[in-house]
């Protein structure tokens, strides 16, 4: 199906290949998993398989490569489209037009594809990815998991061989991911489509692919292998991969139900707990950095939040989760004052957001927003931190410590737009946190990271919890809240449902839990150093 | 709902009412009309929008035109009160014609605008950009990315200038414009870029027919003369007042060399259309009663314009003189509302 020979390309301006004599075969009907951490040229070598790299980036191109008995340099992606369906990670950026339908036909259309046939496609597509009830939607109403789904069936209707996907769900929760994977893992069972998927969440998708390519990037060669084969070997995996290998588990597990079986056996070795109970939320004194009380607000005359309750000490790390529209962004606006409550109190550091100053407020605050994009516009690391120094009123410089511990000394001045995705995330915190402020919000802090990013990001926020920094981060991560936060907010409906010590919250939910604690359904077990601490293997 | 077509040319007849009117008890009917449309369009089409914010706007147009006519037309016999003459323009008698003058004036401009959000609300602009000829196409399509993509701007601006404001950002001068621009056009291009890579990869751009070096040359030389024909009728037309049919008849004849020049430039693009567009009986009468409307419009204007017009200035009496025949060719405007069902389509 997919052949590829010393396969080496070269980014226009770029000083060494991204890909470097890669040979590759893919066949009819597998499910292949690429991963790799950001930067490792996954993308590049997805886009090779429909022509857009080389025709749409230009660069140095060699080795040979054949889809479908087709060359996809020769061909071009326009042609390419016939054979390959190709799928992006921003679920807004590839729609033409409005309506779901319209988006639908819009390949088949270029094509002057007869009109009969492209009824029939639109049918066969609506159903196959159980989407016939937003036929009539606009794109703009759907949800992320729905936008992508859609986005598949509109590749799907040229009936291409192959279908691509660029980490089609970095940029969803996890359900919506879930309904998207879902539909992928169909696509592949029930029509034998060959599917190339590059994705993070290991988790979800381990499972199904039928073998995964590792790309390591920095000119080192990729592994190639069974699912549990490259796993072995690779280091960013999934937190239940992880146990198992630090517990030499054979063979691995990929899934909760493979790996119950080792964990009763691990309990029966003898698992010697170290005492530590279930810690209660510590009330140190009466002054709280954040306290809301019945707030209610209502946007486009429905109410968003209703009567939440809040109380935020100094030095707590605070996750809010729940579902989309639960109300966990409005809750952050409110409490940095962009929005008013419409009935209900917010104080922040005892000043109440409906009579104190914006600027007093904000003082005391630094937000991280979900796209960190959205902050950087200087020329140089350095000018970012510069800027908030100075927007704060504050001396410029004196941020050294914060650079060494985010890992961006070395980058200090280079253009942030140039870094990548992890180093873009870090410098974004990092120019927030220039001006050192009391209270931290994150909104989503974890899309398009990997393992080791995600790592990186909890042990700098529990840093930052030690110096008695108060971190409110809203976030779908269930294994990021199970490894850095100690109390968790969970929100429904603009309600406040379960607020309570990140252990109890999860052990006593199925769906907000790390898949250690799944596993072991204990709450002294949230993360994988939580049993191996405790086990004597 | 309707055929485009049927429904652009129910605009079209609708949208001449107001334009040529100039009478406050037809144009008060044909916003009841408009209304009725509206009230039976948003049942059966999806995505009707708010018909409020036409209604701000038109109440805000309204406002803002009745003291302009009031403040700067001193003429008429009921004075209502006077400002001193010597100040500029303002000056002078405050007369209630004049007012009312300038409530006909807004009256016109807010029916226009209620005729069009109820063309609005029952437009789909994906399927009226289809009209657009087949070589057009790409024109089209354009179009209808920028509608998808300046909400999208919209929407990451406000994101932007939020994240900012908390990081203390403050405006002060043009060099605080950076930390908001900067990023979202970044970020714009980055989204043109993924959009352009999507549309590629669906083979957008391609199959346009190959054609021999004549016929190319034939289609353009045909454009040529086609807008040479179509320039001379037009100073035909206006330099010449004696021999106006002639003026006439040089533009329909570029106007018909011009479309016969699109038509096989897009017979030249491979592409097909998915919508049928039906065309339904309802399409027929909405055409029959638009054509009607605009026809006897454009009768009244050529042969009694009078009776298209009020004015409030003294010698007519201020209560307006009302034709029964043109009041019942104004409700024509409804007639969508009786042919729409109540149910879904």
């Amino acid at each position: 199906m997919i052949k590829v020979r010393k396969l080496s390309y070269q980014y226009p301006e770029s000083s060494r290949p991204v890909l470097q004599d890669l040979s590759l075969d893919i066949e009819e009907g597998e499910f292949l998993l690429v991963i790799g951490p950001s930067g490792s040229g996954k993308s590049t070598l997805l886009r090779c398989f429909n022509g857009l790299v080389p025709h749409f980036y230009g660069g140095q191109f060699a080795g040979e490569l054949r889809l479908c008995g087709q060359d996809p340099v020769a061909v071009e992606p326009r042609g390419m489209s016939r054979y390959v369906g190709f799928v992006f990670q921003e679920p807004e950026a590839q729609f033409v037009v409005e309506a779901v339908e319209d988006e639908l036909v819009f390949a088949l259309e270029n094509h002057a594809l007869p009109q009969a046939t492209m009824r029939k496609r639109v049918e066969e597509v609506l159903d196959q990815l159980n989407i016939a009830h937003l036929r009539g939607r606009r794109v703009s109403t759907l949800s992320g998991g729905e936008k992508q789904r859609v986005a598949i069936a509109a590749v799907l209707t040229l009936q291409p061989q192959v279908l691509v996907l660029d980490e089609p769900t970095s940029q969803l929760d996890p359900q919506a991911a879930e309904e998207v994977l879902d539909a992928l893992v169909r696509l592949n069972h029930d029509l034998g489509l060959t599917i190339v998927l590059s994705e993070h969440r290991l988790e979800r998708v381990a499972q199904y692919a039928d073998r995964i390519l590792y790309m390591p990037g920095q000119g080192q060669q990729p592994i190639l292998g069974s699912p549990r084969q490259v796993l072995e070997q690779v280091d960013l995996t999934p937190p239940l991969v992880r146990l198992g290998k630090a517990l030499g588990w054979k063979p691995l597990p990929l899934t909760i139900k493979e790996a119950r079986r080792h964990a009763k056996r691990l309990k029966v070795q003898g698992l010697k707990v170290k005492g530590f109970g279930v810690e209660g939320v510590k009330v140190k004194d009466k002054s709280f950095s954040i306290e809301v009380h019945d707030l209610w607000y209502a946007y486009n005359g429905h109410n968003v939040l209703k009567g939440v309750d809040l109380e935020i000490s100094p030095g707590e790390f605070v996750a809010v989760m729940g579902r989309n529209g639960a109300g966990k962004t409005t809750l952050l606006k409110q409490i940095v004052g962009l929005l008013k409550p419409k009935q209900g109190r917010v104080e922040v550091m005892g000043l109440n957001t409906r009579q104190a100053d914006q600027q007093a407020i904000i003082a005391h605050i630094g937000y991280v927003p979900q796209n960190p994009s959205a902050l950087l516009f200087a020329d140089t690391v350095r000018q970012e931190l510069d800027f908030t120094r100075r927007s704060r009123g504050m001396a410029l410089g004196g941020y050294g410590a914060l650079l060494e511990t985010l890992d961006l000394s070395a980058h200090i001045d280079h253009y942030p737009r140039d870094l990548s995705v992890g180093e873009r995330q870090r410098t974004a915190l990092a120019a927030v946190l220039a001006a050192d402020p009391e209270i931290i919000l994150l909104d989503e802090p974890t899309r398009g990271l990997d393992y080791r990013q995600k790592e990186a990001l909890a042990a700098f926020l529990q840093r930052e919890k030690k110096r008695g920094r108060t971190v409110i981060m809203v976030t779908h991560d269930v294994e990021l809240v199970a490894s850095c936060a100690d109390r968790v907010v969970l929100m429904g409906d603009g309600r406040v449902v379960v607020d309570g010590p990140t252990r109890a919250v999860m052990t006593d939910s199925l769906v907000f839990a790390s898949q250690v604690n799944k596993l072991f359904r204990d709450a002294r077990f949230l993360t994988v150093e939580d049993v191996l601490e405790n086990s004597q293997v | 709902m309707f055929h485009p077509l049927a429904w652009v040319l129910w605009l079209l007849a609708s949208a001449s009412l107001p334009l040529l009117i100039q009478h406050p008890l037809y144009l008060l009917l044909t916003i009841g009309a408009a209304w009725l449309v509206y009230q039976m369009v948003r049942r059966v089409s999806p995505q009707a929008a708010l018909w409020g914010s036409f209604i701000k706007l038109a109440l805000f147009v309204w406002v803002f035109t009745v003291p302009f006519n009031a403040l700067s037309v001193h003429f008429g016999e009921i004075v209502l009160f006077s400002l001193p003459s010597d100040w500029p323009i303002i000056g002078g008698i405050i007369t209630l014609e004049a007012v009312v003058q300038g409530l006909l004036g807004g009256l016109k401009l807010v029916t226009l605008l209620l005729i069009f959000a109820a063309f609005n609300s029952g437009a789909d602009h994906y399927r009226l950009l289809r009209l657009t000829p087949g070589f057009l196409y790409q024109m089209g399509v354009i179009t209808s990315i920028a509608v998808t993509f300046v909400p999208q701007m919209m929407a990451a601006g406000q994101e932007i200038r939020e994240a900012q404001t908390i990081r203390g950002h403050r405006f002060r001068g043009l060099r605080d414009l950076l930390p908001l621009f900067v990023p979202l056009l970044t970020g714009g291009l980055e989204r043109a870029v993924g959009l352009a890579e999507s549309m590629e990869s669906r083979g957008f751009g391609g199959n346009v027919r190959a054609v021999s070096y004549g016929e190319e040359l034939l289609t353009k030389l045909g454009t040529l003369i086609a807008l040479l024909l179509a320039l001379a009728g037009v100073l035909w037309y206006s330099y010449s007042r004696s021999s106006v049919p002639t003026g006439l008849a040089l533009m329909g004849l570029g106007a018909a060399l011009l479309s016969g020049v699109f038509w096989r430039l897009s017979s030249r693009v491979e592409r097909t259309r998915y919508r049928r567009g039906l065309w339904r009986r309802r399409d027929t009468l909405l055409t029959l009663s638009s054509l009607a409307l605009g026809g006897g419009l454009l009768c009244i204007w050529l042969m009694q314009r009078s009776l298209l017009h009020y004015s409030p200035y003294p010698p007519n009496p201020l209560w307006p003189d009302f034709n029964a025949g043109l009041g019942l060719l104004t409700l024509l405007v409804a007639v969508p509302a009786l042919l729409l069902e109540k149910k879904h389509d």
